[in-house]
């Protein structure tokens, strides 16, 4: 009792936590009483002092808050609610009693009188209107908390809690008492006999309709317009009984208000409505949908418009939604569904006229309710536009009438599909009865240039419906399409819209497209190159070629396509009679165009997971070699088509493509076979066809200079390989393809390809011998790189080797990188070497290169550019600071190179760092890599990040795009001047208008000199980054 | 909006051109899907009506969320150029259409803003499809008048908001 006293009397001048917390201690462990600490407070409670009294209510009502609830008695619980409603009407005390009456209130034993008791109290003692908000806020939580936990009692007070909480709640304002007052007033109307107060409650919840609260800048309670919304909808869809009121505030408010309110009153009836009910709907029905209707037809935005269809939805549903059960057979409705229609039919009268398409929006809208209503709306809608089609007073309109339909299709389709008796979709079913009609019209659109899109547009929807064509329905569509296919339309965008409509059908009846589309394709592919200047002609095969590639994704059909191709490219590039090879190039890119075919339809497969890929290892790639060795074997050179480099790499990315997605088992005895055509010579293990390589000529790809080149299809299969698949030889030093490498008797070609391979197979075979292949690059490195007595190319070539070398390991994130790294700072000083081995460091890093991929089976360790930046970015940059030029131009270079090589993330942290010195990079001579600069400084420009560092920047950053976009000053070429000008464009999109504001002008009028360039392409972009520069201007202020 | 007249209401809509292609596409080559070297600095490209056109085509109309292109208010034959003198002709969608000026002025605004200021553009209606053609035009070819109209708040607002699409250049978005 004593200590009781004494915290008391403490807190009551400290009004520290301490001394509560050791009270509730003290309550919960029964060591103190409530008497006690009532008696403690006694001279508070009573006190003529308002703050002491204020203070005495204000520590009762936190220990009661405090301490464990099952700890206070029923008596207690009593004695404190008589306490503390009593306290209701003095105004000092006021604030901590209804503080303490919502802790009270939660309390398990607080009972329903209770709950009586405290609501009369409120009634009689709360002016809400003389209070602050904090104070508002604790009497609705204590009517919140009643009316979970003791909402009968509340029930049984009748009228008299009615009238009493309206008034309590009536002008409220405050965003955070509205989201409580919303969820009781839901509550009353849906729970409570509110039969004599339907007015007065409708009067206190839609005044605050449509809510326009915006939150306050860094608002601390987080509480959004949309929080406030939801929460009135759900008060306002609560009862049907304020139904009459409620539309008719919604009907004025979709008359006068702005776009905002139109699209919030448009989504709050779409969830009134329904419980509105029938009998409201049909009252209105006429009223709202002249309203919906202007927002349709003569929509100010897609989203009001798209909100007032769904509305439209919404209304129809629910005027319906007493009508009897639906028999399916009737095709009659009466009332406003009809009224809509023939209004939309109306309309459709001029179907050229912007409003048409509308109006088909709202037909497909209705036909998207109630059975009976798709039923009548489709009856009415497609008999009638198919009229119109054959109308002839409409002959022009035809497109246009076609493209209605098919928006309507279109719609149909997209229908959710409810669950049917017979298992078929909604959409379908609706459209059987009109299939004919519509079919009908659609290929007699087919005829005609004019019509042949939209119609073709047509067809692709209704094939999709499923299960609407019928298999010889199928027949005649593809025939008929066909015939569009073969008419010899130059048309590239019809092109496109035929190859649309049969891929789409090709997924659906695949059959219909290999008997009747293939063949017609393949025909039209001829057996001889076309002459150089048969312009036309190549353009077609083109097309055929990538309908081709489209078509033929599905297993049949690729086989077909497999088939076809590789006969027709026989016959181009290994004729009977090698003179009949006219124009060597041409036919080269004539045989280049079909093996481009084969690898980006192999590709689309591959990604799509097909696994047919795989048998093509001994159906495609034999055929394949023979062909390359064949003609390698027996040609003349000014004969040999595919001799051609462009010719190889994409035979090569074939066989890339085949051996990777094969199992090890079958790469190893795949490997063999190369082993035994390239080491042996022996080509017959690896390749087959019927033309006979002559037993005379001697095979030896890595030795014969004239074959040589045929050693790109070697590294084509050697990178895709597994690393379980044994290679001769020593890996590392694969195959001895250093010589490859280091010898200028190879060409370019030839060393890029050895490359490729010596960086795959190291990539997979390092861990046997890490020290043997340490020492040996060491030997390498001072023999080859470092040795200033080499010849110059030589060197140059070693260099080339190491890039790769290093590619593989860092790939893999090796812990020799670094030495191999080092290596290329220590000759930043060689005159000849430097540029290159600068270059080189970010060259390293450059990733898969389509070489050391996933797919390909490489070594890849995550995060491997991320570490490879970590580690090396630091010395380049150490080295531009600490150096001077020349020597500071190379890492100038080298920063370049590695900021251009790797992803953004790995060095967009340190942009704070690192724009000064990538700024200074934009002057250096090579146009190219500026270009690559520039375009890594726009990437991270879009990507919003890391903003600061370009606003510090922003006046040497224009300055610098300035010198870059134009074509007069230094030398640029179109894609620096295209990157400039973008990131000029982005950065008003970046940068805050005050910073940009003094360089506005001269921006624009630098630009003005840019809208001349000599490059189309140029011009285009100098406009948009001049627009975007006029249009920025200072944000306006928000005005509350 | 309600108290703003609505010239036309229902105004027909015409089914768009294609955009017009890069000009790096080559037509003549030999190698399919050859990629070009945009870095390389071969022939110049003069400024063609085509290219004018598409500066214009996307530009939304005062009335309705359609561009010009869709309501035939320009056209690709509608813009020529020849030497330094760019003369662009426009078909309001009916006679006493009170919005004409607006769009005069945004296709104005537009080409002032994207054509090399050696270029002398002329804006004008077609001939005869308007009721008060002269008024029109003397408007939109007056420099003092143009930068008059510039100086009104509430109209470049307006302008801004037909040319806000004016990017698209006959793509759709």
């Amino acid at each position: 009792m004593e200590s009781t006293q004494r915290l008391v009397q403490t807190w009551m001048g400290s009004g520290r936590d301490a001394e509560i917390d050791q009270i509730v201690t003290g309550f919960s462990g029964g060591q103190t009483s409530l008497l006690n600490i009532v008696q403690a407070l006694g001279e508070y409670l009573t006190s003529e002092e308002d703050v002491l009294r204020t203070k005495g209510v204000q520590l009762l009502g936190t220990v009661i808050r405090r301490c464990p609830p099952d700890k206070i008695n029923r008596q207690a619980t009593r004695v404190l609610l008589t306490f503390f409603t009593s306290k209701l009407d003095d105004t000092e005390t006021i604030i901590p009693a209804l503080n303490a009456l919502v802790s009270l209130t939660t309390l398990p034993n607080f009972i329903s009188a209770d709950a009586t008791e405290t609501m009369n109290a409120l009634f009689k003692h709360v002016n809400m209107k003389a209070h602050v908000q904090s104070t508002r806020h604790h009497v609705f939580a204590i009517v919140d908390s009643l009316m979970a936990r003791h909402r009968d009692a509340l029930k049984n007070m009748g009228d008299s809690f009615l009238r009493g909480y309206i008034t309590l709640a009536d002008g409220e304002k405050d965003p955070r008492n509205l989201l409580l007052a919303f969820s009781i007033a839901r509550v009353i109307a849906i729970e409570f006999d509110i039969t004599n107060h339907v007015d007065s409650l409708f009067d206190i919840t839609f005044c605050y309709f449509p809510i326009t609260f915006r939150p306050p800048p860094d608002d601390p309670y987080g509480i959004t317009a949309e929080d406030l919304k939801q929460s009135l909808r759900l008060c306002l869809s609560a009862t049907p009984l304020i139904g009459r009121m409620a539309v008719i505030q919604f009907l004025e408010k979709l008359t006068a208000g702005n776009p905002v309110t139109k699209r919030d009153t448009l989504e709050t009836l779409s969830i009134c409505l329904p419980v509105y009910g029938p009998g409201v709907a049909q009252e209105f029905s006429r009223k709202l949908w002249n309203l919906l209707k202007l927002e349709i037809l003569q929509p100010t935005d897609p989203d009001t418009e798209q909100k007032a269809l769904d509305t439209t939805q919404v209304l129809i549903n629910t005027i319906y939604s007493s009508e009897v059960a639906d028999t399916g057979e009737s095709y009659d409705v009466e009332g406003l569904a009809k009224e809509i229609c023939e209004e939309c039919l109306e309309v459709l009268r001029e179907p050229e006229k912007s409003q048409a398409k509308p109006a088909i929006k709202v037909l497909g809208a209705l036909a998207g309710t109630r059975p009976s209503v798709s039923r009548y709306t489709l009856s009415q809608a497609i008999p009638y536009l198919t009229n119109l089609f054959k109308s002839l007073d409409e002959l022009l309109n035809r497109p246009q009438v076609l493209l209605l339909l098919g928006d309507l299709l279109e719609i149909v389709y997209k229908l959710p599909t409810s669950p049917r008796k017979d298992g078929e979709p909604e959409g379908t079913l609706l459209l059987s009865p009109f299939k004919d009609d519509i079919l009908g019209v659609l290929l007699a659109g087919l005829k005609a240039t004019e019509t042949v899109g939209p119609a073709l547009l047509g067809l692709k929807k209704l094939s999709q419906m499923k299960g609407l064509l019928e298999d010889d329905e199928f027949t005649i569509v593809v025939r008929n399409i066909n015939d569009v296919l073969q008419s010899d339309a130059d048309d590239e965008d019809t092109g496109e819209v035929v190859l649309d409509a049969l891929v789409t059908i090709s997924s659906i009846a695949p059959k219909h497209i290999e008997e009747g589309t293939l063949p017609l394709l393949f025909l039209s592919l001829p057996d001889r190159t076309p002459a150089r200047d048969a312009h036309t002609e190549r353009a077609k095969i083109w097309r055929t070629l990538s309908s081709l590639t489209k078509l033929c994704i599905p297993p049949s059909l690729f086989e077909t396509l497999v088939v076809r191709l590789s006969t027709k490219l026989e016959l181009i590039c290994a004729p009977r009679n090698q003179t009949d090879i006219v124009d060597v190039e041409a036919a080269s890119a004539y045989a280049h165009s079909i093996l481009k075919a084969l690898a980006t339809t192999l590709d689309v497969k591959i990604t799509s997971k097909h696994v047919d890929v795989a048998k093509y290892i001994d159906r495609l790639l034999p055929r394949l070699y023979h062909l390359f060795f064949y003609v390698a074997s027996v040609y003349e050179p000014s004969h040999m088509v595919t001799a051609n480099h462009r010719v190889l790499e994409v035979a090569g990315q074939i066989i890339t493509l085949v051996v990777q997605v094969n199992p090890i088992e079958r790469q190893q005895v795949f490997a063999k076979a190369l082993e035994a055509a390239y080491h042996s010579g022996d080509p017959k293990a690896l390749s087959q066809g019927i033309q006979e390589i002559p037993m005379d000529v001697k095979f030896q790809p890595f030795g014969i200079p004239s074959q040589r080149d045929l050693t790109a299809l070697y590294s084509a299969a050697v990178i895709a390989f597994h690393n379980g698949v044994t290679t001769f030889g020593d890996p590392t030093d694969p195959q001895g393809l250093t010589k490859v490498v280091l010898d200028d008797e190879y060409t370019p070609f030839q060393r890029d390809s050895a490359c490729s391979s010596m960086a795959a197979l190291l990539n997979k075979h390092l861990d046997g011998q890490p020290e043997t292949f340490l020492s040996q690059r060491k030997i390498f490195w001072d023999t080859e790189i470092a040795d200033v007595k080499q010849p110059f190319n030589r060197r140059r070539n070693a260099l080339e080797g190491w890039v790769w070398i290093t590619k593989a390991l860092v790939i893999r994130s090796h812990p020799f990188v670094e030495w191999m790294v080092n290596s290329l700072f220590e000759i930043f000083d060689d005159e000849n070497l430097a540029w290159d081995a600068a270059k080189a460091v970010g060259r390293v890093a450059s990733g898969e290169d389509g070489i050391l991929t996933k797919r390909n089976h490489a070594v890849i360790r995550i995060l491997h550019a991320q570490k490879y930046v970590i580690a090396v970015l630091p010395k380049v940059i150490d080295g531009l600071k600490s150096s001077t030029p020349p020597r500071q131009t190379v890492y100038r270079i080298a920063l370049i190179s590695l900021i251009t090589s790797v992803p953004k993330q790995t060095y967009i942290g340190q942009m704070e760092t690192l724009m000064s010195h990538l700024l200074r990079g934009l002057d250096v001579p090579d146009m190219d890599m500026r270009t690559d600069l520039i375009n890594a400084l726009l990437a991270i420009a879009e990507s919003m990040e890391q903003r600061e560092p370009i606003t510090t920047h922003a006046s040497s950053i224009i300055a610098a795009m300035l010198r870059s976009c134009k074509f007069s000053e230094q030398p640029t070429s179109p894609a620096l001047r295209i990157a400039a000008l973008r990131y000029l464009g982005i950065l008003p999109h970046v940068v805050r208008y005050e910073v940009l504001h003094p360089h506005k002008s001269i921006v624009i009028r630098e630009l003005g000199k840019v809208l001349d360039d000599p490059k189309r392409d140029v011009r285009k972009e100098a406009v948009d980054a001049r627009t975007s520069w006029y249009i920025c201007s200072p944000p306006i202020k928000e005005t509350l | 909006m309600q108290d703003v007249p609505v010239y036309n209401a229902n105004p027909t809509v015409f089914a768009p051109s294609k955009p017009s292609k890069s000009s790096l596409l080559s037509a003549h080559s030999l190698w399919w899907d050859e990629e070009l070297d945009v870095k390389a600095e071969s022939e110049d490209e003069e400024i063609k009506p085509d290219e004018i056109f598409d500066l214009i085509r996307s530009i939304t109309d005062p009335e309705h969320p359609l561009t010009l292109e869709q309501l035939a208010v320009v056209s690709s034959p509608q813009v020529a150029v020849s030497g330094n003198f760019v003369n662009v002709e426009f078909t309001p969608t009916v006679p006493h259409c009170g919005m004409s000026a607006i769009i005069g002025l945004s296709i104005r605004v537009r080409l002032l803003r994207s054509l090399p200021n050696r270029f002398k553009v002329d804006v004008r209606v077609k001939p005869g499809s308007h009721n008060s053609e002269n008024s029109v035009n003397k408007q939109l070819n007056d420099k003092e008048r143009v930068a008059a109209a510039l100086e009104n708040d509430s109209l470049i607002d307006v302008v801004e908001k037909c040319l806000s699409t004016a990017g698209r250049r006959g793509q759709t978005p």
